[in-house]
């Protein structure tokens, strides 16, 4: 009994102790970071960076290809030193992302933001963020944006392009509220960060013992006959083995539009445009399906294109290229590293069904976009770090590392990448992207800081270590002024608008009419693998009907209406 | 009185109901709580308001699917897939069984079982990245053999769907019969060797034996693995088909569970992928509710 008392009194004084040390404790741990000191009032003695001594999470709905969940600890110190924020991120491994956006979502456990895809309104991800929006599971941002100093940009009226205006971030129907912020803005209108030349490209040597100058063809008509003498000449791969003429684009089997622009409707993954009168069609509602199956028929009969070349997976596509079995990469471009030395040129480019070629540049695109959960107690953080990211200061960072250990600065206040660093990209890439920033491979900083984008004027280069080592893209330059791509660029329309399949989300029938046109597309594929004409005009009759049932007609209406109000114009 | 008798009946075997509380625990976890949210196929579901909260919307998602011009062609080809695996392939794994117990040689015997069990652990993405180097056009070992036979050797099988039953078939065979075989070697084995004995008297021949002791003497456990798998009669396997799917054979391949993630997952409509799925379970508990009386009337053997 009397031990019993003692134990008592010993376990009383304990645990008056342990409250007396919780009391005194300080606010700064991670659960209560939390609660916001706030940056601009209490931050004496510290940068004028600073927004808060808090962790931020991130849930991020993206591949790991594209992104990584690893941060260099430096880095990771440097943001805390610089903001207070301790930053982390999680990637939700899913087959396809926008499967993990959906589970993430109804589990309704949300970290302080999420990340996903988002290219555009017309994005699979659209519906499923816009449903959460609208049942309030997102913080509304229009007023915490307004204080900062690049996001304050997305608020006036020449900024954003339609699509990320209207279509994605001030909906009318939530009346000047905008419940995610859409990402990869650029910010001069039409600007280009990166010289692309995309398209078909072929192997050097055969161009040049054919004597054929691939720049010269710019109809599909021609791109067969350089086939079939590709084909005639018995080249031979790196294995010694007979190439394939038109082998798969360099990312695997898929519909490859700029193969033959000539028979093609609309945009590739959207096959909508108006025709001459101004009547808005389908693609199947043309000529050109049966022009296009009556043309591949006849490349597959001959065996002047691969067989799997829409359905091969993305390692043989890749292999194809790399050991030069394609004597023509459907789709690939200048960027790619094994072709540094340019030993595969541009074919082209193509004229299109109803005009020459013309370079399209749209006036600002998306590519990605975040969200604050509205359980997220003291939102304004998250914008500021945000903010913090998308700042030049910010972009340093996540885009250059830091200064003295990866990069220098030069006389105008650039930042020069350090030799050891461009080397060790260059020899190991693996352990280069340790290092943890943009340049060297890892985009973590890109979920929230990159956007109001404009490499040259922020760093004076296009592409990271360009000024330092202009021989990194020398392949990528050569084809560049090769193809013309500048004088390209001076006749170039830019375009700003709704892609045509934007406003399936808002149309009644708007999920039948997704499966009619997924269908579609595959049937088309089916189509060059049947038999005959006969036999694909039947497949394609079938999907058409399809199409009509899901109401097609209805759905181009619709479009003809949205096009005429300058809101809610269409590009194509 | 009854109860009393329970009770007393668990008190006495307790260490043994102990010994079973894990696996019991483990079902309500992970079997019985979760029909729960079977719930969502009649609730319009807000991700806000959670599965309890979200508004009844009663039949609304079977009315929809029915409606639907898909649903047709999805029922029609889960039926004709699941069929195939059902009735086609039964007796398969069965005749495989009684040839290993044939087997003389211990060793071989052995071996074989192991190389037939083997491709039960590859997974459907590995089995089917194989089906598709070894058809594949031109390069592929099968059109290879074609072609040094003179044929042509560049058809592309798996864009052809007049192969399609046949690859999906046969994919489906080769990853399981040797696993499957497992169960009614185990009965084979559990036969009374008497009976062998007394038929070798008889003067029965191998094929008397087989027709007239193996096969009885299984025919409980073929019943009843038979009547289980009429429970899955409306999912046809999704990872194999999902897989095998290509523009060629998608007609023929688009199955309910490839319906279910595509529109469930994909498309965020968790209450009409739940609606789906929940009448696949129900069609196939009733299926092997009937199945389980016929078998008890005809055969005298039943699941319960």
């Amino acid at each position: 009994m009397g031990i019993g008392k003692q134990w008592a009194r010993l376990l009383s004084v304990f645990l008056i102790f342990v409250l007396l040390l919780t009391a005194c404790k300080t606010v700064n741990d991670p659960e209560a970071g939390n609660q916001s000191e706030n940056g601009t009032g209490e931050s004496e003695g510290k940068p004028a960076t600073w927004i808060a001594d808090r962790k931020i999470k991130g849930l991020v709905f993206m591949g790991t290809d594209d992104y990584t969940e690893d941060m260099n600890p430096e880095i990771k110190q440097k943001i805390k030193e610089m903001t207070g924020i301790e930053f982390e991120m999680e990637i939700m491994k899913a087959e396809h992302s926008i499967e993990g956006l959906v589970a993430g979502l109804a589990a309704g456990d949300l970290p302080d933001f999420i990340a996903f895809y988002l290219n555009n309104s017309g994005r699979p991800e659209m519906p499923v963020i816009l449903k959460a929006a609208r049942e309030g599971m997102f913080t509304d941002l229009t007023p915490l944006i307004k204080e900062t100093q690049v996001y304050s940009k997305y608020l006036q009226d020449d900024y954003l392009p339609l699509d990320t205006k209207y279509g994605v971030m001030f909906r009318p129907e939530f009346g000047g509220s905008t419940y995610f912020i859409h990402m990869n803005i650029a910010r001069e209108g039409g600007a280009i960060n990166r010289k692309y030349v995309g398209g078909p490209y072929i192997r050097r040597d055969i161009a040049d013992a054919l004597e054929v100058d691939p720049r010269k063809i710019k109809t599909s008509e021609q791109l067969y006959e350089l086939a079939k003498q590709v084909q005639e000449g018995g080249f031979k791969d790196n294995n010694g083995n007979n190439v394939y003429p038109i082998g798969p684009a360099y990312w695997g089997g898929k519909e490859v539009d700029v193969l033959y622009p000539d028979l093609w409707w609309g945009a590739v993954d959207q096959r909508i445009k108006p025709d001459k009168d101004g009547k808005w069609l389908h693609e199947s509602q043309t000529e050109f399906p049966m022009k296009r199956i009556e043309f591949v028929q006849k490349l597959l009969k001959e065996k002047r294109i691969h067989p799997e070349f829409f359905t091969i997976d993305e390692s043989r596509a890749t292999e194809a290229a790399l050991n030069g079995n394609s004597a023509i990469i459907a789709d690939m471009h200048n960027y790619q590293e094994f072709n540094n030395d340019a030993h595969y040129l541009p074919i082209g480019p193509l004229d299109k069904a109803d005009s020459p070629y013309q370079m399209q540049v749209d006036f600002k695109s998306g590519y990605s976009g975040w969200a604050i959960p509205s359980t997220t107690k003291n939102p304004e953080d998250i914008v500021k770090f945000a903010d913090f990211m998308a700042s030049r200061e910010g972009k340093m960072l996540w885009q250059y590392g830091i200064e003295g250990r990866d990069y220098t600065l030069d006389d105008s206040g650039n930042p020069k990448a350090k030799q050891e660093v461009l080397d060790l990209k260059a020899n190991d890439p693996n352990e280069a992207k340790k290092l943890g920033f943009a340049g060297v491979g890892n985009y973590f900083g890109e979920l929230l800081g990159g956007t109001d984008i404009d490499r040259k004027a922020d760093f004076g280069e296009m592409e990271y270590g360009d000024s330092v080592h202009p021989d990194a893209a020398a392949g990528a330059n050569t084809i560049i002024e090769y193809w013309g791509w500048d004088e390209k660029r001076k006749d170039a329309k830019i375009v700003d608008g709704y892609p045509p399949l934007s406003f399936l989300g808002e149309f009644d029938k708007g999920t039948d009419l997704k499966t009619a046109f997924d269908n579609y597309d595959d049937s088309m594929i089916r189509a060059y693998y049947s038999k005959n004409l006969g036999e694909a005009q039947k497949i394609l009759d079938s999907a058409l009907k399809q199409l009509q049932a899901a109401g097609l007609d209805e759905y181009l209406l619709l479009l003809e209406q949205k096009n005429a109000d300058e809101k809610t114009k269409l590009k194509y | 009185m009854r109860t009393g008798k329970l009770w007393k009946r668990i008190l006495l075997h307790r260490y043994l109901y102990l010994m079973l509380l894990p696996c019991i625990t483990s079902f309500v976890i992970f079997s019985y709580i979760p029909m729960g949210g079977l719930m969502l196929a009649f609730k319009d579901y807000k991700f806000n308001k959670g599965i309890l909260g979200s508004p009844w919307i009663g039949f609304d998602y079977f009315a929809r699917f029915f409606n639907d011009y898909q649903s047709l062609n999805l029922i029609t080809n889960t039926l004709i897939i699941s069929g195939m695996k059902l009735f086609l392939y039964l007796p398969l794994p069965i005749i495989l069984a009684l040839m290993f117990n044939e087997l003389r040689s211990r060793w071989f015997k052995n071996f074989a079982q192991s190389v037939s069990y083997l491709p039960h652990f590859l997974s459907w993405v590995v089995v089917v990245g194989l089906v598709q180097r070894v058809l594949a056009p031109d390069t592929g070992l099968l059109n290879e053999a074609v072609a040094h036979f003179g044929g042509d050797g560049s058809i592309y099988y798996l864009m052809e769907p007049d192969y399609f039953y046949q690859i999906m078939f046969g994919s489906h065979m080769w990853k399981s019969i040797g696993w499957d075989s497992i169960i009614y070697l185990a009965a084979i084995s559990g036969v009374n060797p008497d009976m062998y004995e007394a038929a070798k008297m008889d003067g029965a021949t191998k094929w008397k034996e087989i027709r007239h002791i193996t096969l009885p003497s299984i025919m409980p456990t073929i019943m009843i693995l038979f009547i289980l798998s009429l429970g899955n009669i409306l999912s046809a396997g999704f990872d194999q088909l999902y897989l095998l799917r290509t523009p060629g054979n998608m007609h023929l391949s688009d199955i309910l569970d490839t319906y279910i993630i595509r529109v469930g997952l994909q498309g965020g409509q968790y209450g009409y992928a739940t609606a789906v799925g929940f009448m696949q379970g129900l069609i196939g508990f009733i299926l092997v509710v009937i199945a389980n009386r016929v078998s008890r009337r005809l055969t005298d053997t039943s699941v319960w």
